[in-house]
């Protein structure tokens, strides 16, 4: 018997657990018991992280398709294909006809290797990851507002604060230990305001559960800031010493009244007056956010206005507070702190910086380094599918799952010339490659992961990989050999990191001998620095907080004759994102084995739809069969279908239109009608 | 009387390496107990019942059953060597004898008694509790008990096989401590299992409101961490993978408190809502197992409180229900 210790491979909230293992094989898992943010627990996903690792459909050696089939390969034909392949695209299109996605269920080193190879080997811009598609638009509206795109506070501080306002997450299915932080919060007494048209179960505990319709966050946050303007509860002393362009916030909201807002949110005014005083008056207040305010085409404008809110009471800079964008994969956090972003290299340092940019160079040994932006995964795949993009390279994502107008994105990747999908199964997407590269999972391998609340923790290896799959750095390095790059020998990830270290002001104090056992948050400048819990306590990323003001816009596409329900998108508790793993995790599965819509009661009634029958969803974009489940867990008029079944995928109907900051799509409202399947 | 210091222990424990799989408490890295073998790390004796079952020696969370290549069906290998599995408290104790004679019941479960058959099982008891607490002594349940005085580890072999493999450890006289303490143990108040009588019958007088048990449920975010902790959950799903050489079964630790664990295949679930799961993790343990076998199925071990992260465990529900409906 072996347990290692080793970090969740599921959501951004960063549980660490031991895995068990017996002669090379996953037999369980174990809590950390003195881990500081599972504390023993952890969520029914954590306590069967093991049980897909050794399934029979893992990818054990690489495959090029010859004839139209993918055969197995040697490593070898592989890694040539791939650089042969993205080489040639280079040659005849220029390095920008490439595209390179990362993965945020891949480690902080693997990301910055991906980065520094489509950067310093292939000349290109061109990377993302699935950040793009959950907090693009945190990334853009906290940078503006308070200068730092992450969650300002801690875990631990929901145990402190006097107030959660959870607006747009599914806090106890999506991060389920946080989520139960929040329980445990509100059963002390602290105040819980719940804003989600769902009934979550957050819902059932909050002292206030605010039904607004989808995509009218910004009317009720703006109302609620005319009402605490209005009422004298602002904090004056904070807006006077601490930040700027109140002035424009107060003329932007004047108008909002609560019944302006009433009419847009659907809401009464008297539980937007509510809102606003329970706020403004508890001593400390925390704001959460996740899907619901960033993934629509005005998501930015919805962080903006999250920001406003907390810098108005005073709720910034302090334990207890803040503005918490809970982060959804184990390390997305991470992949954007890597520079795995179109615009930033690692520790957010713009590309288009002369001084960045030599610095990178001279590291790296490399004449220059390519100065423009580079395309945002939304817009490469729009790129692929009118041809003006070439070759892709996609390390652990499955963008037909998960991206937006299935059709849409599939033509993208068929429109390829060249697609290059390294991953731990054949996804929906690799099926599509041209060369699929197997790759080590979590338990397989070393590296560090960032939570949620950007602290730093290590992942270890538990375990051999199966076959002749790798890990994604030993691949991405293999790949730079091939390629002729001699920058990028490691012994193994610690040393990685040591050079993202020297490189990244943000993780300079990182190193794998200060992690165990609770990990630093970034910043941490330096190797005697003990870390940053709490974001902008004298004084803002920026300098001083910037209050934003925002115009609201309805969503894209509403309602109409022809489509109408609205149709939002999420999770379930049982099932990670494209179900890669968890499909294969048979009491997951078990638990959530078929593709399912939320149909209010009523609507059923007028519909004639029956629990449990087959029923057909339909957009202007595509069509799919589903089962209903009838339940008041969603308002009249709004459907809710999860994204993880290939064979009903919600994302063959959502709505391929972005916000035009942060290149975020519109997940969360579509247009759809809803019948019985013939 | 055999009296031993930790480091005697420990050396102990290393010369039957040989012979037996040993498997003691042992302090992981960052300070988590766990159930492991000398080489894993430092034996940790101290600090009351580990946080996962020990029971998972014999019925861990994940077991082969057999792999058929065409018609050839294999079974498992067998386990090398006896198992010798140290860190049994009384209430560890008091479940395996629970879930010896579960599994033992027809039809008999293999699987089981391929790595329990044989093994020694060795208790903990005496001043090594949380905080130098006591715990309490076995009285004879397991094969070998080790009895924490002031100094040391009283040795005290109560099977033959627990005779045998402590014979060779010398004689000290000081019966006298051992005496001692099992005075202080029967001495120990233990209200809890007070408090949980006092639920038992107020669920089989039903006297619990369904309202009650929708409060809970609303707690809980079916981690299934209770399920999975409790030294008296036997329950298992089992899973096939196929691939083109084999078909690999195997078993793992399956929840109540999941939604698919009692749903038909048409649907229909007897346990359709979260109430219902909820009110079924505490009935089956305070009255229905009282029914079938004679014994309220919950020894009080403290590990499902300790893991629910919403602060649902069982003595958290069974006082929040005595003191709400006791008449």
């Amino acid at each position: 018997m072996k347990r290692t210790l080793t970090v969740c491979p599921y959501c951004g909230t960063g549980c660490m657990f031991y895995l068990v293992s017996d002669q090379g094989r996953l037999v369980g898992v174990e809590p950390s018991t003195t881990h500081p943010v599972s504390r023993g627990g952890l969520c029914v996903k954590g306590w069967n992280a093991h049980a897909f690792v050794h399934h029979p459909d893992r990818l054990t050696t690489p495959l090029i398709q010859r004839n139209g089939e993918l055969q197995s390969a040697t490593w070898d034909e592989a890694l040539a294909t791939v650089v042969t392949g993205l080489r040639d695209i280079r040659n005849r299109y220029g390095a920008d006809a490439l595209m390179f996605a990362s993965s945020a269920k891949a480690t902080n080193e693997e990301n910055y290797l991906l980065m520094k190879l489509a950067r310093a080997v292939f000349g290109t811009n061109n990377i993302d990851h699935c950040a793009r598609l959950c907090h693009s638009s945190t990334v853009v509206g906290l940078a503006e507002t308070l200068g730092s795109g992450a969650m300002t506070n801690t875990i631990d501080c929901i145990d402190q604060t006097d107030l959660i306002f959870v607006i747009g997450s599914n806090t106890t299915e999506q991060h389920p230990l946080i989520g139960t932080r929040m329980l445990n919060a509100a059963r002390r007494g602290a105040k819980l305001i719940v804003a989600d048209n769902r009934r979550i179960r957050l819902a059932r505990h909050a002292d206030l559960h605010l039904r607004h319709r989808n995509g009218s966050d910004v009317a009720l946050l703006n109302a609620m800031m005319q009402v605490i303007i209005v009422e004298g509860l602002a904090d004056r002393t904070f807006i006077e010493t601490r930040t700027e362009n109140y002035a424009a916030l107060a003329a932007s909201v004047a108008d909002w009244t609560p019944e302006r807002a009433a009419a847009v949110t659907g809401l009464t005014t008297v539980e937007i007056v509510t809102a606003a005083r329970l706020f403004a008056a508890a001593r400390s207040a925390m704001l959460v956010y996740a899907m619901g305010i960033t993934q629509h085409s005005h998501g930015v404008d919805n962080v903006r206005c999250c920001a406003n809110l907390a810098l108005l009471t005073g709720n910034v800079g302090r334990p207890g507070a803040g503005v918490n964008p809970l982060r959804g994969q184990n390390n997305v956090q991470g992949g954007c702190d890597m520079g795995a972003l179109p615009e930033y290299y690692s520790g957010y340092q713009k590309v288009s910086n002369p001084a960045v940019r030599e610095k990178f160079a001279h590291s790296w040994v490399v004449a220059e380094l390519p100065a423009n932006p580079g395309l945002p995964l939304t817009h490469a795949m729009d790129a692929a599918a009118s041809g003006r993009l070439h070759g892709m390279f996609i390390m652990g994502e499955n963008p037909i799952l998960s991206d937006p107008d299935q059709a849409h994105a599939r033509r993208a990747l068929e429109s390829l010339d060249f697609l290059v999908v390294q991953d731990i199964f054949l996804t929906e997407t690799a099926r599509l490659a041209h060369v699929v590269l197997p790759a080590a999972c979590y338990a397989e391998k070393d590296g560090t992961f960032t939570n949620t609340e950007r602290r730093v923790q290590r992942g270890r290896k538990a375990i051999e990989p199966p076959g002749e799959a790798r890990a994604d750095w030993q691949i991405l390095c293999a790949l730079a050999e091939v390629a002729g790059y001699g920058e990028m020998r490691y012994a193994g990830p610690e040393e990685i990191m040591a050079e993202i270290a020297g490189l990244t002001p943000s993780y300079g104090g990182i190193a794998y001998d200060r992690l165990d056992y609770q990990g630093l948050h970034w910043p941490c400048p330096d190797h005697g620095h003990p870390g940053t819990p709490v974001l902008h306590l004298d004084h803002f990323t920026r300098g001083l907080g910037h209050f934003s003001p925002v115009i609201y816009r309805p969503p894209a596409e509403l309602p109409d004759a022809e489509y109408p329900f609205v149709l939002t998108t999420g999770r379930t508790s049982f099932h990670w994102h494209t179900g890669t793993m968890t499909r294969r995790t048979h009491l997951l599965d078990r638990e959530e084995r078929t593709p399912f819509v939320e149909v209010n009661p009523d609507d059923a009634v007028r519909f004639g739809l029956r629990e449990h029958e087959t029923v057909q969803v339909t957009s202007r974009r595509g069509s799919i069969q589903l089962t209903a489940r009838i339940s008041d867990i969603v308002v009249p008029g709004v459907l809710f279908i999860p994204f993880h079944f290939a064979e009903g995928a919600a994302n063959a109907l959502t709505n391929n239109v972005l916000d035009p900051e942060s290149a975020i799509p519109e997940f969360k409202v579509c247009a759809v009608s809803i019948r019985r399947a013939s | 009387m055999k009296l031993l210091s930790t480091e005697q222990l420990s050396r102990f424990f290393a010369s039957l390496e040989k012979e037996w799989e040993v498997r003691l408490p042992i302090r992981l890295s960052d300070g988590t107990r766990a159930l492991g073998s000398l080489a894993d790390g430092p034996p940790a004796l101290f600090g009351g019942a580990l946080p996962a079952k020990p029971t998972a020696a014999f019925f861990p969370q994940d077991d082969l059953v057999f792999t058929a290549t065409g018609r050839d069906i294999q079974p498992p290998v067998a386990p090398l060597r006896p198992l010798f599995v140290v860190g049994f408290t009384a209430q560890d104790l008091a479940s395996l004898r629970f879930i010896d004679r579960f599994f033992a019941a027809a039809p008999k479960d293999d699987l089981y008694f391929r790595r329990r058959k044989g093994a020694l099982i060795v208790g903990v008891s005496g001043r090594c509790g949380p905080g130098g607490s006591l715990l309490p002594i076995s009285g004879g349940e397991c094969d070998v008990e080790l009895v924490r005085e002031e100094t040391g580890w009283i040795i005290v072999a109560y099977s033959e096989a627990g005779r045998a493999v402590t014979s060779g450890l010398s004689e000290v006289d000081s019966a006298g401590s051992l005496e001692l303490l099992r005075k202080e143990s029967e001495l120990l108040q233990n209200d809890t299992q007070l408090l949980l009588r006092r639920g038992a019958e107020l669920l089989r007088t039903d006297r619990v409101p369904d309202s009650f048990w929708k409060e809970i449920g609303d707690r809980c975010i079916a981690c299934t961490g209770c399920n999975l902790v409790c030294p008296t959950c036997t329950c298992f799903g089992v899973k096939d993978w196929r691939s083109a050489a084999l078909v690999e079964r195997s078993r793992m630790w399956d929840s109540c408190q999941l939604e698919g664990f009692m749903r038909e295949a048409g649907g229909h679930n007897p346990l359709g809502s979260e109430a219902l799961r909820t009110r079924r993790r505490i009935h089956h343990k305070l009255a229905a197992d009282q029914e079938r076998w004679g014994e309220i199925s919950c020894f009080l071990c403290g590990r499902c409180d300790a893991v629910c992260p919403t602060g649902i465990g069982i003595v958290a529900v069974v006082r929040e229900m005595v003191t709400r409906f006791s008449p």
